[in-house]
């Protein structure tokens, strides 16, 4: 892992209040896997303190790699502030990501909202293997919806969701994902991101179909690092940092509440 | 011609390199920060609060930020002190720092015996009380808001060990200066503070608190005020050295805790934001002495002017 400045090659909005930040930093570019993540610098002399934590979107070069993120407070309102050409603040890449078994011949990737951020690296990731996989993508309504062209190049299917139906099935990714297991053929893992009351609907239906699933937490966190043991999640072995021993877990390990 | 300061500081015995240690429960034992920086360029590291048995630690959420400052509700999640000293002591072995391992406990009788095990380890340079957690009853807060059981407690860890003793004492009282007396007279060699200020945040959109144990532990620059003016009051009612901690970020705040009265600081939050902040900490005090062409970092402890 780097502590490193990396230079912001371009800034995009993608959809309202939902912004992509392409980094120059080789460091983190060259040796990030799917499902870890960068702990930013948001607000230097602001009266916020903390780094905020974004998952890798892409991997778009050897040098280069893409944030996908959501303004949601203080932190992240400063950081689609910030401007092409300056420099953040980053640690990483951080935590434990998505590994992918030699059983896995078919694979189904579910994301809800800002969750396709570390989705869409394991995609890119897959599409030059030979393990087939599909995407679910749940998003609050058609407005929130970004450009998912890449997505569509690189799955072999999509399906979408809308909670007003604007896109795609209307109702939540764990209604399309009831769905999509009704009609396709059952994955042999699932891979998942969002907000966890969707990772709770997901880690049950993957119960009860006997599917692995591996899902990426979220957490508040401080140091990102590990140290300072406040991002914890309860698991069947006590409680494990969501920084240092996930984001990804297994999801059969979580004690949901 | 400008030589380089000395930067050296002996607190109750423990000799270091440079007055800038590590808060206890920011740094772990420093294996995650060994990632970053040269441990041994620090002028002592302070572990993680350690109990007698294992501790899991309160539920999530743990951590809310606040304006310049955050509160936490971890709870002193460890492994217990066997554990501590198989895996965190043999990892630090290879450091040249000393370490200063954070204790806690629900008894006096626990103390003893973490301390006692503690005691037999060369590794270990010193023993930090902590009579001061805000987040749970056994980080010894029972004894830390009290002059009688602060001086129970430290007598008979006194009369256990022969290390260094230094105790850390809690902000959330009305009669700090009282409480640091009494340790002193019960054989303490220096104190350390503040720890972490009792507080809350509120969710309006849910009504609830945004921690899981409802109250936690305030750090960061929003509590350094408040920690330099404890650091000055207490200067003055005690006569052994002084660790100051709260809110440090950079070189100018660690100067406003040496000129308050504290012989060495020690850095929590701040690496919590980066990583290095303890070394470029150190850099930035060697730069400011040089530049005020003051040789020695203890020539300006205590100097205020007021």
């Amino acid at each position: 892992m780097a502590h490193v400045k990396a230079k912001i090659l371009n800034k995009e909005q993608v959809a309202p209040s939902i912004f992509k930040l392409s980094l120059l930093c080789p460091e983190i570019a060259s040796s990030a896997i799917p499902g870890q993540f960068v702990h930013v610098e948001c607000g230097k002399g602001k009266s916020f303190i903390l780094r905020r934590p974004f998952s890798v979107y892409r991997q778009a070069s050897k040098e280069t790699f893409e944030i996908l993120f959501q303004v949601v407070g203080k932190g992240t309102e400063s950081l689609a502030e910030a401007e092409v050409n300056s420099y953040l603040d980053i640690i990483g890449p951080l935590g434990n990501g998505f590994k992918l078994s030699n059983n896995c011949k078919k694979v189904l990737l579910v994301s809800g909202g800002i969750g396709i951020a570390p989705l869409t690296f394991l995609a890119e990731k897959l599409y030059s293997t030979e393990i087939i996989f599909d995407m679910l993508i749940g998003f609050a309504n058609y407005k929130k919806v970004i450009d998912f062209s890449l997505q569509e190049k690189i799955a072999d299917r999509i399906h979408y969701s809308t909670d007003d139906g604007s896109l795609g099935l209307k109702g939540t990714t764990v209604e399309l994902l009831l769905d999509y297991l009704k009609q396709s053929k059952k994955p042999d893992t699932i891979f998942a991101c969002g907000p966890e009351p969707m990772l709770k609907q997901v880690a049950l239906i993957a119960k009860q179909n006997k599917v692995p699933c591996f899902i990426s937490l979220e957490e508040r966190m401080a140091c990102g690092i590990g140290a300072c043991l406040s991002c914890v999640c309860n698991t069947i072995n006590g409680y494990k940092r969501v920084c240092a021993d996930g984001p990804v877990f297994d999801a059969s390990e979580i004690i949901w509440d | 011609m400008n030589l380089k300061p000395n930067l050296r500081v002996e607190i109750a015995g423990i000799k270091m390199k440079n007055p800038v240690m590590t808060a206890s429960g920011t740094f772990g034992s420093g294996l995650e920060y060994s990632n970053f920086i040269d441990l041994s360029k620090l002028g002592a590291i302070v572990t993680k609060g350690v109990t007698l048995k294992k501790q899991t630690g309160n539920p999530g959420p743990r951590v809310y930020e606040t304006p310049c400052g955050m509160l936490n509700s971890i709870g002193l999640q460890n492994k217990g002190v066997k554990n501590f000293i198989a895996e965190d002591l043999e990892f630090l072995k290879k450091f040249n720092v000393p370490v200063i391992v954070n204790v806690a406990g629900n008894t006096i009788e626990e103390y003893v015996a973490v301390v006692e095990q503690l005691s037999e380890k060369d590794v270990v340079k010193g023993i930090e009380l902590n009579v001061s957690c805000p987040n749970v009853k056994s980080g010894g807060l029972s004894f830390g808001l009290n002059v009688k059981s602060a001086i129970k407690l430290t007598s008979a860890v006194r009369k256990t060990t022969k290390l260094p003793l230094i105790v850390k004492l809690s902000p959330n009282v009305g009669n700090i200066d009282e409480i640091a007396k009494g340790v002193e007279d019960a054989g303490a060699d220096a104190v350390s503070l503040i720890n972490t200020i009792l507080g809350m945040a509120i969710d309006p959109q849910s009504f609830k608190p945004q921690l899981a144990n409802i109250v936690g532990g305030l750090s960061g620059p929003a509590i350094k005020p408040v920690a330099v003016g404890m650091v000055w009051k207490i200067s003055k009612a005690i006569n052994i050295p002084i660790i100051g901690m709260g809110g440090i970020m950079n070189c100018y705040d660690a100067l406003e805790f040496f000129l308050a009265g504290a012989k060495a600081v020690a850095v929590g939050t701040a690496n919590f934001i980066d990583p290095e902040a303890t070394i470029k900490l150190i850099e930035e005090l060697e730069e400011f002495l040089t530049i005020k062409d003051i040789s020695d970092i203890s020539d300006i402890v205590g100097q205020v002017k007021v």
